[in-house]
């Protein structure tokens, strides 16, 4: 048995294992952390300032329709920014994606600012989603 | 340069009758999420809620509930016996399991139950 403490985990051996990434930026003032766990054929992404889970959507891709399917499992129904970003980021990877965006919801611009830095991440690091 | 993450994780890796099996544990300060797979995947999530009483019994009691996938009766009961000593043992806190694996044998139970205890972030 072996045990890897959270941080980049890629090297460990393994086929299609899990990894584990985490980033951070100043966004808007704000430390913003970013917690990305690889899965098969998906990611969760979790975004937050503090440690706290809120709520969580998930998306996937329709075969009848090119916009995913997203839905919240766990959280207020009347915030739609998880699942907001999980379709964007499902229909943009084309994966599984999971979701838990812990930032006040009433900043959107904020919201978009996070969304083009997760994308920057993805194209620095596409290894690791 | 980048500061240290805000939340801990910690995962482990082992093969159970030749089947390759990932325990991922992430801790928040509202839940302990658990991955359980040998699949790779999240695949059947339940979120399994210590219920707030105040009892003169000890025994504490637990609410199951499936928020994704198929809603069956083993998955209430593996979901419940792997995961309610992180509950007791990170201050009655909440579990979030992402469920999936080929081998529900109650053997491969316990094992599992050892790979999450080595995974501890609680």
């Amino acid at each position: 048995m072996e045990t890897v403490e959270n941080g980049d985990s890629s090297t460990q051996a393994s086929v299609q294992g899990i990894t584990v990434h985490d980033f951070s930026e100043k966004i808007l003032e704000q430390l913003v952390h970013f917690h990305v766990m690889k899965l098969s054929g998906g990611f969760f992404l979790w975004i937050g300032s503090g440690p706290v889970l809120s709520n969580l959507a998930v998306s996937i891709g329709s075969k009848y329709d090119s916009t995913p399917l997203s839905t919240l499992v766990l959280g207020d129904t009347s915030d739609t920014t998880p699942s907001a970003l999980a379709q964007r980021l499902t229909k943009k990877t084309k994966k599984q994606v999971f979701v838990s965006y812990n930032l006040p919801m009433t900043n959107s611009n904020l919201a978009l600012l996070v969304e083009d830095r997760i994308k920057k991440e993805m194209e620095l690091h596409p290894d690791k989603f | 340069m980048a500061p240290q993450p805000v939340i801990r994780s910690r995962q482990m890796e082992k093969a159970i009758n030749g089947i390759p099996t990932q325990v991922v544990c992430t801790e928040f300060s509202n839940y302990i999420f658990i991955v359980l797979t040998q699949y790779g995947k999240i695949g059947t999530l339940v979120s399994i809620t210590p219920d707030t009483r105040s009892g003169d019994i000890s025994v504490p009691m637990f609410t199951t509930k499936v928020l994704l996938g198929k809603d069956e009766p083993l998955t209430h009961v593996y979901a419940k016996n792997v995961t309610t000593f992180v509950s007791q043992e990170s201050g009655n806190r909440p579990v979030l399991l992402g469920l999936s694996l080929k081998d529900n044998s109650a053997a491969t139970m316990k094992t599992v139950k050892d790979m999450i205890k080595g995974c501890q972030v609680w």
